[in-house]
């Protein structure tokens, strides 16, 4: 119920927000016409505006949304690969991967010793696949030996 | 007698030693990503096309990898089902109801074997019908104009929820969404920009691609975290294959009707391959009678849903051919393909592009019959798959996704996008929106408004024009009752099919 009150409340801004943009478009060069760059936003607005009205007023049952602990060990899990996206380049693909894969494992239920592993194994692997079978550069970063 | 000769062209394409080696390759995986828990068909695809893609593999090559992981993983997802009792997807439900119970009775690698000839068949029928039906399908298209075309992609929104489907709301609030997203970036007719707030990288849009694998293979592995689900299904054991040619026989008038029934609700909009399998389950057990033991281990039980689900798997890629409308997240995931190597679906794509879509029909029956011969000796190395456990399985799986999306443009933009999409997918999966109308709004998001704009400056701004042919009026119509019809028919299937997995547990319980 509430879960899809509040989904319903953000999209019903998004439609808002979204058609007022449409509307404020610069007009097009060669003079407006007909139908312009605003005409199907400005659709879309509307169909997502009555959408979500229909679910404010008429919400689904919610599904069982996970404790507080879950939910902190998820936004653990998208802060380590955000972290792994800004490592990459800076700090070379093996590097950055171990970290990745070892805490995902370990976030799953491995033991520490097997996620390490686990994590620099594929690190590994994947860096020989990628680097000298299919030649994609995977960035070498600080253990770059050149 | 101009459709064996294109085929015949097909099959040259086909069988050069590359495609030969990439419909080897692609059988090879797909099955792998079938067998492996936690790895849908589209997922495993969506996880595929940016590695096809930084790879520069020819647009024929991509393509054959592409579909052949996509036949492979129909086969593999079944393996589960009748080890395990744990459906890889939808359609393999009903596969569940006869195949555990034949591994109950220490007959699973009958049961393996079956399912694999009844999923040859129904693929090898299929993609008979979709040689045939293909060509004449496109021909007919070519008489769709502008306003045709926005009610068709409208059409395939408003039946993408499925028959079966839950709540149609929340489909056109997901198909809103995505077309949304599609409109970000600089304008193609007038070059304005929308919805850049002068970001340099949102200039070309953003990139499906991305959007796909993160709503697909993230919010998958933040079910996995949600779920705690580290440790594996356990070990499977299976015995020495005793097949005979009588069995063989048996369960080949039933692979022939559910192949048909499969094919033709693939090729439906809105039908599906679940409602396929369904339906050819549940037609055989009608005509068999009293005579069978459904439900207790019959081969027929296997046989019927696995044919009707290959069937329809190779069905749904009629209309994603012809009309460039997928009807199912794994098409539309093969359509994400085509377009981002810049080959338009549709009718024109069998007169511009004949080779390489015959190269890919050939490609079909090529992979099938190596599927087939994969699968009967080697089922043993695919059922040691499913013992390894999701703990190491999904960080792999993520790993691969990212490091894909990197190859394509090496910026770890992508890559917060990426994970951005993931948490999008997740808390929409959560509230139950559905994920596929997000894709396909993405992919047909242009498409449809270029059409729409055309449509209404040929009728100077008149917006009646989308209703003024017989034939639009025609596609509006099934399109309201792709969304009117999960309302009235939705419940009782869905409860149909729920009935049918609760008798089965109910009895195993009481064994």
């Amino acid at each position: 119920m509430i879960g899809d009150r509040i989904l319903g409340i953000l999209l019903l801004l998004l439609a808002v927000v979204y058609g007022w943009e449409a509307s404020q478009f610069p007009e097009p060069f060669g003079g407006a016409e007909e139908v312009g760059p605003e005409t199907f936003p400005l659709m879309l607005s509307v169909i997502l505006g009555l959408s979500s009205i229909y679910m404010i007023v008429k919400p689904d049952p919610d599904q069982d949304w996970p404790g507080v602990k879950t939910l902190l060990d998820l936004g653990f899990v998208l802060v380590v690969l955000f972290i792994f996206a800004a490592l990459l380049a800076p700090l070379g693909f093996v590097i950055s991967t171990t970290f990745m894969v070892a805490v995902l494992c370990w976030r799953l239920g491995a033991r520490p010793l097997q996620s390490g592993l686990t994590g620099l194994g594929c690190a590994v692997v994947v860096y020989v696949l990628f680097n000298f079978v299919l030649e994609l550069h995977l960035p070498a970063g600080i253990l770059s030996l050149s | 007698m101009e459709t064996i000769s294109y085929l015949l062209q097909g099959f040259a394409v086909a069988l050069t030693p590359e495609n030969l080696m990439f419909a080897a390759i692609g059988a090879m995986l797909g099955t792998l990503i079938g067998a492996l828990p936690g790895l849908g068909p589209a997922n495993g695809v969506a996880i595929l096309i940016p590695l096809a893609f930084s790879l520069g593999l020819s647009p024929a090559s991509s393509l054959i990898l592409l579909t052949a992981v996509y036949a492979g993983a129909m086969y593999g997802g079944r393996i589960s089902s009748i080890l395990l009792n744990i459906p890889g997807d939808e359609p393999a439900m009903m596969t569940t109801l006869d195949g555990y119970p034949m591994a109950m009775k220490g007959k699973a690698a009958e049961a393996l074997a079956i399912s694999a000839i009844a999923s040859f068949i129904g693929s090898l029928l299929a993609t008979i019908g979709l040689i045939i039906l293909a060509p004449i399908l496109a021909r007919f298209a070519l008489q769709f104009g502008p306003a045709e075309y926005f009610a068709l992609f409208s059409l395939a929104f408003a039946t993408l929820g499925g028959i079966t489907g839950k709540n149609p709301v929340k489909t056109i609030v997901a198909a809103a969404l995505g077309l949304m997203i599609a409109t970000v970036g600089v304008d193609i007719t007038t070059g304005n920009q929308r919805y850049t707030y002068n970001i340099l990288e949102l200039y070309e849009g953003v990139d499906f691609i991305i959007a796909i694998v993160g709503l697909f293979a993230i919010s998958e592995l933040l079910f996995f975290i949600e779920k705690h689900i580290g440790e594996g299904a356990g070990r499977a054991t299976l015995n020495k294959l005793n097949l005979k040619m009588k069995d063989i026989i048996e369960i080949l008038p039933t692979s022939l009707r559910g192949s048909l029934l499969g094919f033709v609700s693939g090729v439906l909009p809105g039908a599906g391959a679940s409602l396929g399998s369904f339906i050819s389950y549940t037609l055989e057990k009608r005509i068999v009678g009293e005579k069978g033991n459904f439900g207790e281990g019959d081969p027929r039980g296997v046989a019927a849903p696995e044919a009707g689900n290959n069937a329809a798997a190779n069905g749904a890629l009629v209309p994603m051919l012809t009309l460039g409308v997928p009807g199912s997240g794994t098409t539309a995931v093969l359509l994400a393909m085509l377009i981002s190597l810049n080959i338009q679906p549709g009718p024109m794509l069998f007169q511009q592009n004949a080779e390489l879509v015959w190269g890919v029909i050939a490609a079909l029956l090529v992979g099938n019959i190596m599927l087939l011969l994969l699968n009967i000796p080697m089922v043993g190395v695919f059922v040691k798959l499913l013992s390894i456990p999701p703990k190491y399985l999904m960080p792999v799986v993520t790993l691969v996704a990212a490091v894909g999306i990197y190859s394509i443009s090496n910026s770890a933009l992508d890559l917060y996008f990426m994970v951005g999409f993931g948490l999008l997918g997740y808390l929409l999966r959560k509230l139950d929106v559905p994920l596929v109308p997000v894709i396909l709004g993405m992919l047909l998001g242009p498409e449809m408004e270029r059409n729409l704009r055309h449509a209404l400056s040929i009728s100077d701004g008149d917006w009646r024009i989308l209703f003024s042919s017989g034939l639009s009026i025609g596609i509006w119509i099934v399109a309201f009752l792709g969304l009117a019809l999960p309302y009235i028919i939705g419940p009782v299937l869905r409860r149909r099919m729920e009935r049918a997995r609760a008798r089965l547990e109910v009895e195993e319980e009481g064994d």
